[in-house]
């Protein structure tokens, strides 16, 4: 191992796309994620979003956690880890789970990659090896971190196909969402799954490192038409929140980190009940789950539609028009000002009398203004939390 | 197909007090026992003083005392061994080389911790209350136990308080100057556990010890093989069905409900009801299978301490024992522990799995054989002991005090054998440490207290539940009990 990539000179490693990136990022502005640096910004985050909403980003995902979950007992492992049923899993395809802790506690989410009947692969944000390794007590499987074997980039736009499709991977169009399968990239031997984290047509990448430079740039090679953009990690946050889709430890803490046991959340809080399976024979926190299932959840994390154009980032919310009666019922987690959709938009848990679609609940805002803040009290409508859901994202054939 | 009410899987004396208790509620009970006769690791045991008189009342179990006088000889390299006497519990010097102070100061240390054991024993027949349960039975256990502590008396109290974290090494050596009296106490307080004399909590061992057997030195009091017979026979005249020879392969479940047990022979005897006299690391990721387990309950087993550390050593010399300076009518429990460092030497290398190069010793004589526990030979994972070496070193201690041995037989059984024979993983004695964060409602761990299990109607009546190892029975009885409540 070369011991000046670990001293205290460089903390962070870097990813095999990092010539690159660097090049590109002119902010040299970084983000700290599993240990790896990638940019927080290249050059101006409402420009690599606008890239992602009209034409295609790409975004380095290498640091993803990467688990590959091999041996016979394979799929009972997956099934008795996860809250969703996946006995029917074909090859090729993908499913997205959620998984808890015994008291029904989510911990992470991820998507679970089907190679075969006894080969999965399992992405997800926080590091779970630990979790894994211990839920796998009594089946007959390995689990192996692959983390640092696999580059990743998402490939995140309404022209993404297009692109694809001009540099030759044939067949493109018709991976269907949730599928993956392995293509030829300008001579390249990739994976390409049709996922992302946009809520648009998007890709995810998967190649060897070696390959990472030379991957990275045939997603470039048409840009005097097209003009792709390398995007950072605050754009990311803009298409993430439009999608609806949600984050462990910025909407909720994990159950595996968090230190106070009423932070934690279980799926149904979570809007995530859809992906809890109770038929299922077995799985952690299945005893939990059924009891939360029959109370019903205390709060629910819900999509607002907030009054005005200040983002409600941080704010608290209440139950009344009139500030000095009002009491607390929720909190945002998530917000932005929507350019695509030119409306305020923010996540955020409310409680049991206010998580039906179509209630109003009122947010103070604080809003930076030259050193001092305004303050905002604005209402806000309680909507779906798929604020962005273009019908491209599941159109087969893709868009070209 | 034979059905039953309860299946108790493993024959040890809990598995047969607790079926006792439910043939005598008239409830259909089925033992299974793995090898050819019943009692498990009880025909293990040097020492047995402890059986619950209310479980020897209840079952009409009627065994005499061997004796009401028994000696304890602390053994001393210069030949100088201090040798106490015990006559009904209550304890007397008898030939030592401390001076009166220190008698005195070791007489009362012992007393005053009686007196906390006391508090402690009067736990033992309660299961242990269940702290966020929010039912009102386990507040008010919870109260009176805390009232319990608090009737010592404001001093006492106190006293007990400092001392319960507290490792036996510091207590002793602020109170006593003799190296071979501190030892000595040092020894009954960590033999069986995985602590040395510095370890935090080694006091509460002794204490926690000293009131399951009812006594500070655990002496033969009683004849085991006439105890499991009793207790056999007590069962049989109840109707209860014991299969020995037998060996339970799984404990099948539907939906998180127990449907009976599969044999190695794959026959399936289906029950509403199983108890497991199983350790719980081999009735959890064994017998019931960790993949109905969640995973935090499966971290938490794999947490249980259960690393046993004694091996016990059989000799038969070709010649009658006679032991050096001591007057062949004091003989009974030997213990070689001259002080506290050399403890705390043997306990070095068990922290590191290696067996301790110069060995603690308990033993006792009779005319000719030898039976000694031999502390620390840890538990071993995927590897053996060097048996003979372990002996010699045994040997090489034994023969400063009992000179010309000449060996005709010799048997050593470490951890590692005490598991695959009697099937308890980790081969402890108690089946796990009797620590602070493994006693009451935390043994054998949290999800697992009360007998119960997250399983339903799988219950546990080993060593590894409350109130711990130390043949009581009352793991038995209060199982039993937690069964008859349960199934009303």
């Amino acid at each position: 191992m070369n011991t000046e990539k670990i001293s205290y000179k460089k903390p962070l490693l870097e990813t095999p796309f990092h010539k690159r990136t660097s090049e590109h990022c002119y902010a040299n502005d970084w983000y700290r994620w599993a240990g790896y640096k990638v940019a927080k910004e290249y050059s101006s985050t409402e420009l690599e979003y606008t890239s992602m909403r009209n034409t295609a980003g790409v975004i380095d995902i290498t640091p993803m956690h990467k688990y590959e979950i091999k041996g016979k007992d394979a799929k009972k492992f997956i099934n008795k880890l996860i809250t969703k049923d996946i006995t029917n899993i074909q090859s090729n395809q993908v499913a997205y789970g959620i998984w808890c802790n015994e008291d029904g506690m989510v911990i992470d989410d991820g998507t679970i990659f089907c190679l075969n009947e006894n080969h999965y692969r399992i992405f997800c944000a926080e590091r779970n090896l630990n979790w894994f390794c211990d839920t796998a007590t009594g089946f007959n499987v390995t689990i192996e971190d692959i983390s640092s074997s696999i580059a990743a980039l998402a490939f995140q736009g309404p022209l993404s196909c297009k692109i694809l499709n001009l540099l030759k991977v044939e067949n493109i169009e018709n991976l269907k969402p949730f599928h993956f399968d392995n293509y030829k990239l300008e001579n390249q031997n990739v994976t390409i799954s049709r996922t992302g984290f946009s809520g648009d047509l998007g890709y995810e990448i998967w190649c060897d490192p070696s390959q990472a430079i030379d991957v990275w740039d045939s997603l470039f090679k048409f840009n005097r038409d097209y003009k792709v953009l390398a995007a950072g990690m605050n754009s990311l946050e803009m298409v993430r929140i439009e999608a609806g889709f949600i984050q462990p430890n910025a909407d909720f803490m994990s159950a595996e980190q968090a230190l106070r046991p009423n932070r934690m959340r279980n799926p149904y809080e979570l809007g995530l009940g859809w992906l809890v399976n109770l038929d299922k024979e077995y799985f952690t926190g299945k005893q939990a789950l059924i009891r939360h299932k029959e109370k019903g959840p205390e709060k629910k994390l819900v999509g607002l539609d907030v009054e005005g154009d200040k983002p409600a980032v941080g704010s608290v919310l209440y139950d009344n028009s009139k500030k000095n009666i009002a009491k607390e019922i929720g909190i945002v987690t998530a917000a932005m000002w929507s350019p695509v959709l030119k409306s305020n938009i923010a996540i955020g848990f409310v409680n049991k009398e206010y998580y039906k679609l179509g209630s109003n609940v009122y947010a103070e805002i604080y809003h930076p203004e030259e050193l001092d803040y305004r303050k905002i009290w604005a209402e806000c409508k309680v909507v779906k939390k798929q604020f962005f859901n273009n019908p491209r994202r599941n159109a087969i054939p893709a868009f070209i | 197909m034979k059905k039953f009410d309860v299946i108790i899987i493993g024959g040890g004396h809990n598995g047969l007090v607790a079926s006792s208790y439910l043939a005598k509620k008239g409830k259909k009970v089925l033992v299974i026992e793995k090898n050819e006769h019943v009692g498990g690791l009880a025909e293990y045991a040097n020492s047995l003083s402890c059986i619950s008189p209310i479980i020897k009342k209840e079952l009409n179990i009627n065994i005499p005392n061997i004796k009401d006088t028994d000696y304890i000889i602390s053994l001393e390299d210069n030949q100088n061994h201090t040798i106490l006497e015990d006559k009904n519990g209550k304890l007397s010097f008898v030939k030592t080389n401390a001076d009166e102070d220190d008698q005195k100061t070791f007489l009362s240390i012992i007393n005053n911790y009686k007196l906390f054991s006391k508090t402690l024993g009067s736990f033992m027949y309660q299961k242990p209350p269940r702290v966020k349960s929010g039912k009102r039975s386990d507040l008010f256990q919870l109260m009176s136990m805390g009232w319990k502590i608090r009737k010592l008396g404001k001093k006492n109290m106190r006293e007990l308080l400092r001392v319960i974290g507290l490792n036996i090494a510091d207590d002793l050596e602020d109170n006593l100057n003799n190296d071979n009296l501190k030892g000595l106490l040092s020894h009954e307080s960590v033999l069986g556990s995985n602590l040395g004399p510095r370890s935090p909590g080694s006091i509460l061992t002794l204490l926690y010890k000293q009131a399951i057997n009812d006594n500070i030195f655990n002496l033969k009091k009683i004849e085991v093989t006439n105890y499991i017979n009793q207790l056999e026979d007590c069962c049989k005249k109840n109707t209860v069905e014991i299969i020995k020879s037998s060996q339970v392969k799984k404990i099948v479940t539907k939906n998180n409900s127990v449907t009976g047990i599969q044999l190695n022979n794959n026959e399936v005897i289906e029950s509403k009801c199983v108890m497991s006299n199983a350790d719980p690391k081999t009735t959890y990721l064994n017998l019931l299978g960790a993949e109905i387990l969640d995973t935090d309950f499966i971290r938490r087993i794999k947490n249980f301490r259960n690393k046993g550390n004694v091996a016990k050593l059989e000799l038969v010399l070709e010649n009658e024992i006679n032991i050096k300076n001591i007057d062949k009518k004091m003989y009974g429990k030997f213990i070689y522990a001259p002080n506290i460092k050399y403890i705390e030497h043997a306990f070095n290398a068990n922290k590191y799995n290696h067996y301790s190069k110069n060995p603690c010793l308990e033993f006792y004589v009779n005319d000719n054989t030898l039976s000694a526990n031999i502390y620390y030979v840890p538990y071993l994972i995927n590897a053996s002991h060097q048996e003979n070496e372990i002996i010699e070193k045994c040997v090489a201690v034994l023969n400063k005090f009992i000179p010309d041995m000449k060996i005709r037989q010799q048997k050593l059984i470490t951890p590692n054998q005490m598991e695959e024979k009697y099937n308890i993983s980790g081969g402890h004695w108690h089946h796990g440490d009797l620590e602070i964060d493994q006693l009451l409602m935390m043994r054998p761990f949290y999800g697992s207290s009360q007998y119960s299990t997250p399983v339903n109607g799988l219950y546990l009546c080993s060593a590894g539940t409350h109130p711990g190892g130390g043949l009581t029975g009352i793991n038995g009885l209060n199982a039993a009990k937690k069964i008859i409540e349960d199934l009303k």
